[in-house]
């Protein structure tokens, strides 16, 4: 039986990058949780309201997008719309190559790692350097990130500081504050020698046409003082209707994602730098990108557009915990991965057909998530979608449903199935020729079969005298 | 051929066709997004410093208590916005160095800069800066020192009300401490591009 | 989900869903179940022709395989009757995953109706009948497992206040208790090593509060975690909820 790539992945792990993970998860889902139950009364209630603000803007972005299209226009702002991550690349290549532009300073966006930004750019000879400093270690090591929110949370000091010395940052040192001041001193240089800072952005109001950037090193800030043009790639998706609405989002994100108050750096940009300012962007671009997304608003599973990127549920997921974020083959890994990137994959969503099944349905994502989506839900959609559309990946250690259907909805093959079941208390369970049953013995014991004995005991135990109470009745409809 | 812009919107219209009914844009009170420790009065100076202490921010609340604070660290080159600079130049002896023009060419050699907040956010500690206000977006974060000399009439009590008063200004910047990362084993880290320290001083 | 369930009868005739676990294993959970909804006055009647809530098919993507098990539910628990299954894993089927499979359903209002008539245990003992503490005694630290298909539901609260109210129990508090067990149906076999390791860390939460008994209303939980410590070396007690109610009336001679 072809088994489960993310389960075959856990065993590469080593303990002590297990360790780190989970401790990283376990220490942020925990401040979280306390942060926004001594701040707030009923903070559910403020995660369903996010999710119903959310699921509003994505169920209407067909009017909401040519609406903020014409405000940001409106706020002296370039707007292009890219359908592919090949057009979101070129659009970037674009604007850069007209304005003789080579060198970009980067700031942490999902949407550039998911369109594979960086190396495009590389390959066409611009300098596009990451700097927020996980995606910066990221970067320099050609490895992927494996949070959303915490990059290179399966690092650990000592690989970072040997990449550091590898790369000519400094004699190997593995303090972190050395670490940091060395990144400082390096990403300065290239921030102030940079041409254009590309930014994502975590929020867009309709209303105002104002971008909200939030990060807490200040590299986004950073590369918006020093630099002249500023590209935003902003997702379809990340819309919200009004300004006030933004004092809901921002409280939720910074709690969700890092537990925080507030991310250290919000930034509210409707357009280039003020004329009086002497430094910042006199050019302003916003890519759209859909990138497969209205696939995504056309599919059963558009509740997933609601995600704002906060990595709660893969802090408080007990597989995200054991596995991390590689063993997901994808940009979004854990829950929100799980649905999203098989979905991003387009009529290649065979390939990630197993996503959707790693996960207990243990629901810790939903209660976690800031906006309410039903991530349990949709990962049982996909799992359907899986098996209906016969992806290898989706029943690969699955045991097959067929038989158990019919035997389940047949009352007599039931109970003969019942009796029949106790010859597995004599036969040793290695001989069981069913592969699922050694995937469960091989950590787990049986319990005794006791199959037909209560309802045996239901035949047979003595009636009680006032013929009500304790007696009950068997009937076969 | 179409242009990418009408393929998105058509396929958006495409997608949200089949549905019966659109979620509909609920409306809520802006006070459900205040925190237990946002606070009310009129004085918001005492709450501000306390929320800016809580994100290892340093509140001052007078031109000679900077000048302790920096004398004592041995910071002693800065930037002073040229507006701010005839309230605050009594109060610095002649063993400081402040330009009232920044160079970019020497982001390294402030150890200190000075410029205007338009506001401040009581409920989190949070110094708010704008592009008319602040004299150069990089002398506010480059220096290792970024010290935001705000009116105390100017705190708002909390997040939604900053909300309320962004204003025109092309770009607004809400600072909530010093500039800080956890990337490396989840141990904090301040300084990272920013400020390594994030000052308020309260303009009277 | 709480809102449109329909409350019990008068005459607190129910039926009981006894599940394919105890039905298959764990007679004795089943058992105890009939035992503490007579003790409080029920008439339980047992439809013969019952099978399985089609969980694991549903959780397994194959919705047609899962679609046909539930249609024989339907059909096996038809009427008004409230329907009381010892386990919120069966129970959320029943209330909430069907109507996920039946969306499109055109019988999706016969599924739904048996939602909502449909009760965990514990959940209908406190807010079916409103009987909210509970007689007898029973001598014991309790580790109570959330089960994680509660979340959302009435059934946490409600098992932990009838628990903690008997009379010689103690509910202890572990660490991470809103952590799944790892058990997940079909996961626990197409997802062997994933799972083992998050039961064993829950098991290691588990034993540091030095628990005389490990008690949920979901015997598949029970089953797992009770398993991966017997093949450890170390085994554990567990108990349905509804043994510990019915232990609890016994050994207050109630029973």
């Amino acid at each position: 039986m072809a088994r489960q790539p993310i389960d075959q992945f856990v065993e590469g792990i080593s303990a002590e990058k297990r360790a780190s993970v989970y401790l990283g998860t376990k220490v942020t889902h925990e401040k979280r949780d306390k942060l926004l139950h001594d701040h707030y009364a009923d903070p559910d209630a403020l995660r369903r309201l996010a999710g119903e603000i959310k699921q509003h803007v994505v169920e209407n972005l067909d009017t909401y997008l040519p609406k903020v299209e014409a405000k940001l226009q409106s706020n002296g702002v370039k707007v292009h719309w890219a359908s592919t991550a090949e057009e979101a690349c070129a659009a970037v290549h674009g604007i850069m190559k007209a304005r003789g532009a080579t060198k970009l300073v980067k700031a942490k966006t999902m949407v550039s790692e998911e369109i594979g930004l960086a190396d495009y750019l590389e390959h066409r000879g611009i300098e596009a350097l990451e700097t927020d400093l996980g995606e910066f270690i990221v970067q320099i090591d050609h490895d992927h990130p494996s949070h959303i929110v915490r990059p290179i949370i399966h690092k650990s000091r000592k690989e970072i500081a040997t990449s550091f010395e590898r790369e000519g940052l400094g004699a190997y040192n593995d303090d972190p504050e050395t670490i940091t001041r060395r990144a400082r001193a390096f990403l300065r240089k290239k921030f102030l020698q940079a041409d254009v800072g590309l930014t994502g952005a975590n929020f867009v109001s309709v209303e105002s046409g104002r971008l909200v950037i939030v990060t807490n090193e200040g590299n986004s800030r950073f590369s918006l003082a020093a630099t002249k043009c500023h590209i935003a790639l902003v997702g379809i998706e990340k819309l919200v209707p009004r300004d006030r609405d933004l004092g809901l989002f921002l409280n939720l994100l910074a709690r969700s994602a890092t537990a925080q108050q507030l991310t250290v750096y919000t930034e509210f940009i409707s357009g280039p730098k003020a004329a009086a300012q002497p430094d910042g962007p006199e050019e302003m671009h916003v890519i759209f990108v859909d990138n497969r997304r209205t696939e995504v608003l056309a599919s059963e599973c558009r509740e997933i557009l609601r995600c704002i990127r906060c990595g709660a549920c893969l802090n408080v997921c007990p597989v995200y915990r054991q596995v991390s974020g590689h063993a997901y083959r994808s940009v979004y890994p854990g829950p929100v991965g799980a649905v999203l990137s098989p979905l991003l994959e387009g009529d290649k969503f065979a390939d990630k057909a197993d996503l959707p099944k790693a996960s207990s349905l243990c629901g810790a994502c939903n209660e976690v998530c800031p906006v309410n989506i039903p991530i349990p839900d949709l990962l049982l959609r996909l799992r359907n979608k899986g098996k209906r559309e016969h992806a290898p990946l989706a029943e690969a250690g699955s045991p097959p449903m067929g038989a158990w259907a019919l035997m389940a909805s047949s009352p007599a093959a039931w109970k003969t199935a019942l009796v029949a079941g106790k010859l597995m208390n004599v036969l040793p369970k290695t001989w069981i020729p069913i592969p699922a049953m050694k995937a469960w013995t091989d950590t787990r014991t049986l319990p005794e079969w006791r199959g037909g004995e209560f309802r045996k005991w239901l035949r047979q135990r003595p009636r009680k005298a006032d013929g009500t109470k304790g007696s009950p009745q068997s009937h076969t409809p | 051929m179409s242009s990418s812009r009408d393929i998105i919107l058509e396929r958006v219209r495409e997608a949200l066709a089949p549905l019966p009914k659109r979620a509909p844009l609920p409306e809520w009170d802006l006070s459900r997004a205040r925190s237990a420790v946002a606070p009310a009065g009129a004085d918001l100076w005492p709450a501000f410093a306390a929320r800016l202490r809580a994100v290892n921010g340093t509140p001052v609340a007078s031109p000679d208590e900077l000048v302790a604070l920096l004398g004592a660290k041995g910071w002693h080159h800065g930037y002073c916005d040229p507006a701010l600079w005839p309230a605050l130049k009594a109060a610095f002896p002649a063993t400081f160095t402040v330009e009232t023009a920044f160079d970019r060419e020497r982001v390294d050699d402030y150890q200190f800069g000075i410029t205007s907040a338009v506001g401040a956010i009581a409920e989190t500690g949070t110094i708010v800066l704008n592009d008319r206000g602040t004299t150069t977006r990089l002398a506010a974060l480059a220096p290792w020192v970024h010290v935001a000399a705000i009116r105390r009439e100017n705190i708002v009590p909390d997040l939604a009300s900053a909300l309320a008063v962004l204003g025109d200004d092309p770009n607004v910047i809400w600072v909530t401490g010093p500039s800080k990362t956890a990337d490396v084993e989840g141990i904090l880290i301040e300084g990272v591009h920013g400020p390594g320290l994030q000052v308020a001083l309260l303009l009277d | 989900m709480a809102s449109d369930r329909q409350l019990p009868r008068a005459d607190r005739r129910v039926m009981l869903m006894a599940t394919c676990l105890c039905d298959a294993f764990y007679a004795d959970a089943a058992r105890a179940t009939v035992e503490v909804l007579e003790h409080l006055g029920c008439t339980v009647e047992f439809p013969e022709g019952q099978t399985c809530c089609g969980q694991p098919a549903f959780n397994g993507g194959d919705w047609d395989a899962s679609r046909q098990v539930v249609r024989h539910a339907v059909k096996t628990f038809a009427g008004d009757l409230p329907v009381i299954v010892p386990s919120g894993s069966c129970a959320a089927m029943l209330t909430h995953g069907t109507a996920l499979e039946f969306e499109k359903e055109a019988d999706l209002g016969e599924v739904r109706q048996l939602g909502r008539r449909t009760w965990e245990l514990a959940d209908f003992i406190v807010n079916g009948l409103g009987v909210k503490t509970w007689p007898g005694r029973y001598e014991g630290r309790i580790a109570f497992h959330r089960s994680c298909h509660c979340r959302g539901s009435e059934t946490v609260p409600a098992a932990l206040a009838l628990l903690s109210s008997i009379a010689g129990a103690s509910v202890a508090p572990f660490g991470e208790s809103d952590q799944c067990c790892g058990f997940g149906g079909t996961f626990s076999v197409s997802f062997p090593h994933i799972s083992s390791a998050m039961g064993t860390l829950k098991l290691e939460h588990i034993r540091a509060s030095a628990p005389d008994v490990l008690v949920s209303v979901d015997m598949s939980c029970l089953m797992h975690m009770a398993g991966l410590a017997e093949k450890a070396g170390q085994p554990i007690r567990t108990q349905h909820v509804a043994q510990v109610l019915r232990d609890a009336l016994r050994n207050g001679n109630l029973l």
